[in-house]
């Protein structure tokens, strides 16, 4: 099912054998939690320097499906490429070219968000001084330096700005593929634009992202590729115009993972 | 002791909470036959003052230990339409209604026997006493518990915990000294009571105690020097309350460290801006700055500080006490068993950020932070105790064994760490003192059979200096034990890295989704460990949740 809507949605030649001519490739992954389908045999390519948004209601398995593309979580059965570079058969290499932020997970709380860049680096193997000047941009950047500033502890960061510092750790150390879960979720509108802005310019340098969301505007306006994601499987997958095939983004979401008709009746009682 | 240490280490709650039943119940008894049993009106004072100090006590370490108190958090009434006074009033009024509560009162009441046996006439100084010093003691209870849970940010908090963790563990491993001085002293001290001088003194000046004095002063004719008494615990339970009710009213009082200069975040320091010098870097920050982890450093020196101080009380244990930094030096291989686990779902770092190195890198760095962190103390609290008990001659032996105990330990520790990483809650979401661990019995027998094994070699060689009593092999002790530290470090330090060479994502799907997804079991020892305390730790949760159910049915029934 899900090949048949990829190739007949996105009108483009189905996936070569040549696996390296995708950034970010996903082929037939699988997940079960005990006897619940999570992911189901998901197919997805990411073509090199794309900003690709993957969208899908709450649960359809965006997360499970993206932490089984970075490395952190085992497939059931599938496999996940990075520039052609098979994540669970040669990690190292892979993980190399990939930057992860993945959503709701801890960080080393107690560090500062400069202490925790400079972990990083240097745990990421970078020179010394590339990691001291890479952190300070990266923080004066995405206006964490105040809090840097103040000795805040990671711990004790806000949700947006807890985004922030994890975008950054993604970035250190210079990924081609950016794999970003719900990266806007709590990020003010500032903030939201000085990380669309260097989200661009990774694009506009030949790097890809991936990121995935559930609010349909917010990937409209910045992705050039979607794919509509629900209960485990792509629905539909290509370029926003291929995807939305004239209607909005919304719309073509609704109509493919449907919405319950609301009843006249119900919630009357709601205007007081 | 040991029945206990079992049952404490099962953690069982059920089985835990009837034990603590029974004990409770015990001690009852105990304190009423003892007030009764007092030969003199002298000694029954001096008993009883002794004995409701202890309740005072025992009410203080109690709930962080059985963390009963913590049941209720503050944070689950937040959305309901309550001002936080009244929450705060609710929690504390509920800290009342309990059965070990119940049992502080019925304690507390012996002061009644004394009053009856005084000047009958007195015993509504006593009823009323009692119930004043039980209020004192169930609000320090609460407050304790409070400043620890709601302010483990502050590093007296910290320290106060370490205490009592200390002591209970200092009981739990060296339980027999307790006892042989506990043996040797009770009777006298039931039938003689307490020597008059400073320790009596220092036991009249506190609250638990005034209702006695007040009884007595009643029995004197002074009433009006009864009711003053009874009027100070009064405030002072007012205080205590008000206290408790403003910790409630700001529990977050944000633990700001020093103001830092950006030129220093990636700054020098001395360590290496290797791959490993950056772990250690990072461990060394979060040993000092999380209070979980500060919490067990700071337990394992009262650990052996407390052994220390049991051993020079009884005459035939002192020379035991040269040995408490030896006990730090163990208690590494306690406080470092979970490593991974306190980290929590941060785990997903080492995961995507691994390459040819950085599994080794990762376990040799918290290795040699466990060391950094430890080392200092167990040097420190040999000292104080080879200094207090003037035992000099235990000086090669310690040189010897403290350096092989904490290299195995600290083996022993990344090795179980890895291989039985128990959550808990993460690290986000952790607000009382038993957070940071899930079920780790497993793994304080596995670190006691590990660093066993491995320090034998040492452990052979100080049994012939002490045999030989010559100094060459005093020497020679200390080189093996060096040797053997650095041996069991690495080694096990080695076992580690193959297995988490491969199992990294295993360790990180324990935490994040509390199961392992792997289609072909380990199989031998290490896959053993890492499936029963995965099995334990599935369990726990299970009858956590069991019981979270329980009790929902039943305020649903209400």
């Amino acid at each position: 099912m899900t090949d048949d809507s990829a190739s007949t949605l996105t009108g483009q030649s189905p996936p070569t054998s040549e696996s390296s001519g995708w950034a970010l490739e996903l082929r037939g992954l699988r997940r079960l939690f005990g006897d619940k389908v999570a992911v189901n045999d998901l197919d997805l390519q990411v073509p090199h320097g794309s900003f690709f948004g993957m969208v899908g209601p709450n649960g359809a398995g965006k997360t499970t499906a993206l932490s089984m593309a970075v490395g952190l979580l085992r497939p059931s059965a599938g496999a996940a490429f990075v520039h052609g570079v098979d994540v669970w058969s040669d990690p190292v290499e892979a993980k190399r070219r990939l930057g992860v932020l993945p959503d709701g997970l801890a960080l080393p709380e107690r560090l500062t968000g400069g202490e925790l860049l400079t972990y990083w680096g240097r745990f990421r193997k970078l020179p010394r001084d590339v990691v001291a000047a890479r952190s300070r941009e990266l923080l004066r950047v995405l206006e964490l330096d105040e809090a840097e500033q103040l000795g805040t502890l990671v711990g004790e960061y806000s949700t947006g700005m807890r985004k922030k510092i994890g975008l950054a750790t993604a970035l250190l150390h210079t990924p081609r593929v950016l794999v970003l879960d719900e990266p806007y979720e709590a990020i003010d509108p500032v903030s939201a634009r000085v990380l669309t802005r260097i989200l661009r310019r990774f694009t506009d340098g030949g790097g890809s992202v991936v990121i995935s969301s559930h609010v349909m505007a917010l990937v409209e306006q910045l992705c050039d590729r979607v794919a509509i994601v629900a209960e485990g499987a792509v629905l539909a997958t290509g370029t926003l115009d291929e995807v939305r095939a004239g209607a909005s983004l919304e719309d073509r979401f609704v109509e493919l993972v449907g919405a319950p008709e609301p009843e006249e009746t119900e919630l009357t009682w709601i205007a007081g | 002791m040991i029945a206990l240490k079992f049952t404490i280490l099962r953690n069982t709650s059920a089985g835990l909470r009837r034990a603590g039943w029974i004990a409770g119940a015990v001690l009852v008894v105990a304190t009423w036959v003892a007030a009764v049993i007092a030969p003199t009106d002298q000694v029954r004072h001096s008993v009883l003052a002794l004995i409701f100090a202890v309740w005072a006590v025992g009410g203080m370490v109690g709930p962080v230990l059985t963390s009963g108190a913590g049941v209720l958090r503050a944070e689950y009434f937040t959305l309901l339409p309550l001002g936080r006074a009244a929450v705060a009033r609710a929690l504390l009024v509920s800290n009342f209604v309990s059965i070990a509560a119940g049992f502080v009162l019925l304690a507390l009441l012996a002061s009644l026997w004394h009053a009856a046996t005084l000047d009958p006439l007195t015993i509504v100084l006593a009823v009323l006493g009692a119930l004043l010093s039980w209020v004192f003691v169930i609000t320090l209870s609460r407050l304790v518990y409070g400043l620890l849970g709601a302010a483990m940010r502050s590093r007296l908090g910290i320290e106060i915990a370490g205490v009592q963790w200390g002591i209970l563990l200092a009981a739990m491993f060296a339980g027999w000294m307790i006892v042989s001085v506990a043996i040797t002293s009770i009777p006298a001290l039931l039938i003689q009571g307490l020597p008059v001088g400073p320790i009596t003194l220092v036991l009249d000046a506190i609250p638990t105690s005034w209702p006695l004095l007040a009884i007595e002063a009643g029995t004197a004719g002074a009433w009006g020097e009864a009711l003053l008494l009874l009027l100070a615990l009064a405030a002072l339970d007012v205080v205590l309350v008000a206290a408790t009710l403003a910790i409630r009213d700001d529990p977050v009082v944000r633990r700001r460290g020093r103001p830092r200069s950006l030129g220093l975040v990636a700054g020098g320091g001395i360590l290496p801006a290797t791959q490993t010098g950056a772990v250690i870097l990072k461990e060394l920050r979060q040993w000092r700055r999380d209070p979980w982890r500060a919490l067990e450093s700071s337990t394992a020196v009262w650990t052996g500080a407390v052994i220390g101080i049991f051993a020079l009380l009884g005459s035939s244990t002192a020379p035991v006490a040269a040995f408490s930094g030896l006990i730090v030096a163990f208690m590494l291989g306690l406080s470092g068993c979970n490593l991974y686990g306190q980290d929590g779902s941060a785990v997903w770092q080492n995961v995507v950020g691994e390459d040819e190195t950085s599994v080794r890198s990762d376990v040799r760095g918290r290795q040699w932070a466990l060391i950094l962190v430890f080392l200092p103390r167990a040097i420190v609290v040999s000292v104080v105790f080879l200094v207090l008990g003037q035992s000099w001659w235990a000086v090669p032996y310690l040189v010897a064994a403290i350096p092989a105990t904490l290299g195995a330990a600290a083996g022993a520790a990344v090795l179980t760490s890895a291989l039985g990483v128990s959550p808990g809650v993460d690290p986000r979401r952790r607000v009382g003192p038993n957070d940071a661990n899930g079920n780790i019995s497993l793994h304080i027998w596995v670190v006691i059979f590990a660093v066993t094994i491995t320090v034998a070699p040492t452990a052979a060689v100080i049994v012939w200096a002490a045999a030989s009593e010559s100094p060459l092999v005093a020497v020679l002790a200390a080189v093996v034990g060096v040797l053997n530290g650095f041996a069991a470090a690495w080694l096990l330090g080695g076992i580690t890295i193959r297995y988490l060479g491969t199992h990294m994502v295993d360790v990180f799907s324990r935490i994040r989704y509390g199961r392992v997804f792997r289609e072909d079991p380990d199989a031998g020892v290490l896959g053993w460990i890492a499936q029963s305390t995965l099995k334990a730790e599935q369990t726990m949760h299970d009858a956590k949740q069991k019981e979270r159910d329980q009790k929902l049915a039943k305020t649903a029934g209400r």
